[in-house]
C-alpha cells in the first residue's frame, strides 16, 4: 500500500467534511435529506462500479444483477424463510461474489473482446430481470413489501430516514475508501496494467485471471450490501427499479461523467448529477411528463460535450490553478488517465 | 410440425428487419467507432412521426417514408455533425453515454409531445393474412422481409460499386490513408450516419403495422439491435444479416415453445451460447 492510501485516511479536510455531513439531518427538511441518502446509494454504487468499469476498463452492465440479488433476495429470505436480514445481507453478498467469479471466469476463458463483454454481462442483466419477474419467490412482477422500519438495528433497521442516511453515508465512505485503497495498492497497478494492454499484462506475467476475479468480487460485493441497505430504505423491493438495466446506465453514467478511474470521480459524478435530476423531478415532473428527462438529457449532453475527459479532471485542473497553489504541485498520482 | 414452421417463418420474417436496424448500426460503427445507444430511440421517433403523419393527413405508413426517410436522415446528419464529431479521439464509453443522453432527450420529447398512452398507426395492410398450408403469415410481416432483404441487398450493391460506397469501405478500412486519397473524412462519417438513420425511418414503417407504440420502446430495439450487431461480427454484411435472423428465429420459438419469462431468456440464453464459442461473431472467411 502507497503513502498515499494513509494520507487520504489521516487528512483532517476528509473527517471534517464527513463530522459536517453527519450532521445533516438534523438541519436538513425531510425532502433534502431523501435527495441526499439518493445521492449516497449512487456515489456508492457509482464507487463499487468504477472498480472494475474504470480501474480494470472492463465495462460490465451485470451490475443490476448484484443490486438486485443483494435487494430482492435478502428480501426474500426475511419475508418467505424469516431470515435475519443481516444474515441475508452475507448470504445475497456471497451470491453475487459466486456469480460475478463466474462471470469474470467466462470473460477470462473466452477471451472475450470489449464490445462482447459488454453485451453478455447485459444479456446476463436481461436474464437476471427476467427471472426475478417470473420467480414467485424473489417477488414476481409485484414486488415485495418489507415491514416498517422500527429501528430495531439486530433486525437490519436503522430508525427511518436519519438512520438510513448514517448507514448510506458509511456504506459510500467505505466505497470509496476501497477504491482509493486498490489505486494505491499492488491490486491497482495490475488492473490498470491489464486495462491498458491485457496482452502485455499476461507477458510480463500478471496473473490476469486473478486479478479480474478479485475486481469483479469486490466489485459485486459492494454493489449487493448496498443492494441490501437501500432495499431497507426504500421498504418496497421493486424489481422495476433494482433489476432493471436503467439502474446500471445511471451509474456507469454518473461514474463517466465524474472521472472513470480515478477515486473520486465516480463520487463527484452521482453528487452532482443525483440530485440535479431530483431537483428537475420535484420543479417540473407535475408540470409535463417528460420535461424534466429531457431537460436532465440535454444537461447530460452538455456537461460530456464540454468536459469530454470526465469532471474530476476539470476540478484538478482548476484547483491546481487556484490563486496561491504551489507552482510545483505534485501531478496528482491516482488522477483518471 | 405446423407449429415447428409456423415459429420457424415468424422468426425469419420478423428476424431480416432486426438484421436491417443493426446493418445501419454496423455501418455507422465501422465508419466512425460510434456505437448508438439511442438507435432505438431514433425507430421510436420514425414510428410516432408516422402516427403524426396518419392523425394529420391520414397517411399510410408505408406512404409516409417519403416525409419520414429526409427527416431522419437530416436529424442524424445534424446529430453527427454537432453532437458526436466534438466527441471524436475521447474514450469510447463517453461517445455512449453522450447518445445515452440523447436516449433520454428522444425518449421524453416524444413523451412529452405525444403522451404515454400506447397508440397503434392503423396500415390497410394490417389485417391482412397470407395462408400458406398450415402457415399463416401476416401481409406486413411478408412486406417487411421483402423490403430489409431487398434494402440489404441494395446497400451491398451500393457499398461494393458506387463512389460513395467506396469512399466508405475505404474509411473504414483506413481513415487516414483514406483521407490522403482525397476523401472528405468528417463529410463521409456524416452521411454515413444520416444514412443509417434514415434506414431506421424505413425500418419503423415497416415494423408499425400491428405494433403498439410507447415512448418508452427505444430500449427494447437499442438492446435487440446491439445483440444483433455483436452477433453478426459488428461490420460483417451477411453475418449481420445472419444475426438478424437467429435473434428473429429464437424469440419467435421462445414465445411459441416455452412459458413466458423462460420464451423471452432464450435469445440472451442463444446469443450468449453462440458470443462463447463463437466470439468474433457468425462470419465466416473474409466476407468483409
Amino acid at each position: 500500500m502507497r503513502p498515499e492510501f494513509y494520507k487520504v485516511l489521516q487528512s483532517p479536510i476528509l473527517w471534517g467534511v464527513l463530522l459536517l455531513a453527519a450532521l445533516l439531518p438534523f438541519v436538513l427538511p425531510s425532502y433534502y435529506l431523501h435527495i441526499v441518502i439518493l445521492s449516497l446509494v449512487y456515489v456508492a454504487l457509482a464507487s463499487s462500479w468504477n472498480i472494475v468499469g474504470g480501474m480494470a476498463g472492463q465495462i460490465s452492465l451485470a451490475h443490476s444483477l448484484f443490486i438486485g440479488i443483494g435487494a430482492m433476495l435478502s428480501t426474500a429470505l426475511l419475508l418467505k424463510l424469516g431470515i435475519n436480514m443481516w444474515l441475508g445481507l452475507l448470504i445475497s453478498a456471497a451470491i453475487s461474489a459466486v456469480m460475478a467469479a463466474m462471470i469474470a471466469w467466462i470473460d477470462y476463458r473466452f477471451r472475450l473482446g470489449h464490445l462482447s463483454f459488454v453485451l453478455i454481462t447485459m444479456a446476463f442483466a436481461e436474464m437476471g430481470g427476467l427471472v426475478v419477474e417470473g420467480w414467485d419467490f424473489l417477488g414476481g412482477a409485484s414486488g415485495l413489501l418489507l415491514p416498517r422500519d422500527t429501528g430495531h438495528f439486530l433486525d437490519f433497521q436503522f430508525g427511518g430516514s436519519h438512520g438510513a442516511f448514517w448507514v448510506m453515508l458509511f456504506l459510500a465512505v467505505v466505497c470509496v475508501l476501497v477504491n482509493v485503497a486498490i489505486l494505491n495498492a499492488p491490486l491497482g497497478y495490475y488492473l490498470r496494467t491489464i486495462r491498458d494492454n491485457e496482452n502485455a499484462a499476461r507477458a510480463i506475467g500478471v496473473d490476469v485471471l486473478r486479478y479480474k476475479v478479485a475486481a469483479m468480487v469486490i466489485s459485486a460485493v459492494l454493489a449487493s450490501i448496498v443492494g441490501t441497505a437501500y432495499v431497507r430504505y426504500l421498504t418496497f423491493a421493486d424489481p422495476y427499479l433494482l433489476v432493471s438495466p436503467v439502474i446500471t446506465i445511471e451509474i456507469v453514467l454518473f461514474a463517466t461523467v465524474g472521472g472513470l478511474g480515478s477515486a473520486f470521480g465516480p463520487a463527484l459524478g452521482a453528487l452532482l448529477l443525483v440530485p440535479l435530476g431530483e431537483i428537475l423531478r420535484g420543479q417540473l415532473g407535475g408540470v409535463l411528463p417528460g420535461l424534466h428527462y429531457f431537460i436532465y438529457g440535454i444537461v447530460v449532453i452538455a456537461v460530456i460535450l464540454m468536459t469530454p475527459q470526465g469532471l474530476l479532471p476539470l476540478v484538478e485542473r482548476l484547483w491546481k490553478r487556484r490563486p496561491g497553489a504551489v507552482a510545483a504541485a505534485e501531478p496528482p498520482a491516482n488522477a483518471a488517465r | 410440425m405446423a407449429e415447428f414452421l409456423q415459429a420457424l417463418t415468424q422468426g425469419l420474417l420478423i428476424g431480416s428487419t432486426y438484421g436491417l436496424l443493426a446493418l445501419g448500426m454496423g455501418l455507422v460503427y465501422g465508419v466512425s467507432g460510434v456505437v448508438n445507444f439511442a438507435h432505438g430511440d431514433f425507430i421510436a421517433l420514425g414510428m410516432f412521426m408516422c402516427l403524426a403523419l396518419y392523425s394529420a393527413l391520414s397517411l399510410d405508413p408505408y406512404v409516409s417514408i417519403v416525409i419520414t426517410v429526409p427527416v431522419m436522415m437530416g436529424v442524424g446528419a445534424l446529430v453527427y455533425r454537432y453532437l458526436l464529431r466534438p466527441m471524436v479521439g475521447h474514450k469510447f464509453l463517453m461517445i455512449v453515454q453522450l447518445t445515452l443522453g440523447l436516449s433520454l432527450v428522444l425518449q421524453n420529447g416524444i413523451l412529452m409531445v405525444f403522451g404515454g398512452q400506447p397508440a397503434r398507426t392503423p396500415s390497410a395492410v394490417e389485417s391482412r393474412l397470407w395462408i400458406v398450408g398450415d402457415v399463416v403469415m401476416r401481409v406486413p410481416h411478408i412486406i417487411a422481409f421483402v423490403v430489409s432483404f431487398a434494402m440489404a441487398i441494395g446497400l451491398y450493391v451500393m457499398l461494393r460499386s458506387t463512389d460513395f460506397g467506396r469512399s466508405i469501405r475505404a474509411v473504414h478500412q483506413n481513415a487516414h490513408a483514406a483521407s490522403l486519397m482525397g476523401i472528405d473524412v468528417g463529410r463521409v462519417q456524416i452521411l454515413t450516419f444520416a444514412l443509417g438513420i434514415g434506414i431506421l425511418a424505413i425500418a419503423a414503417a415497416l415494423l408499425l403495422p400491428g405494433t403498439p407504440i410507447q415512448p418508452t420502446m427505444g430500449l427494447r430495439y437499442t438492446v435487440i439491435t446491439l445483440l444483433v450487431v455483436v452477433l453478426g461480427g459488428m461490420t460483417n454484411f451477411v453475418g449481420i444479416m445472419l444475426g438478424g435472423l437467429v435473434i428473429g428465429i429464437s424469440e419467435a420459438f421462445g414465445t411459441i415453445y416455452l412459458s413466458d419469462i423462460l420464451g423471452m431468456l432464450l435469445p440472451y440464453g442463444i446469443f450468449v451460447l453462440i458470443m462463447l464459442f463463437r466470439p468474433q461473431g457468425l462470419t465466416w472467411g473474409a466476407a468483409r
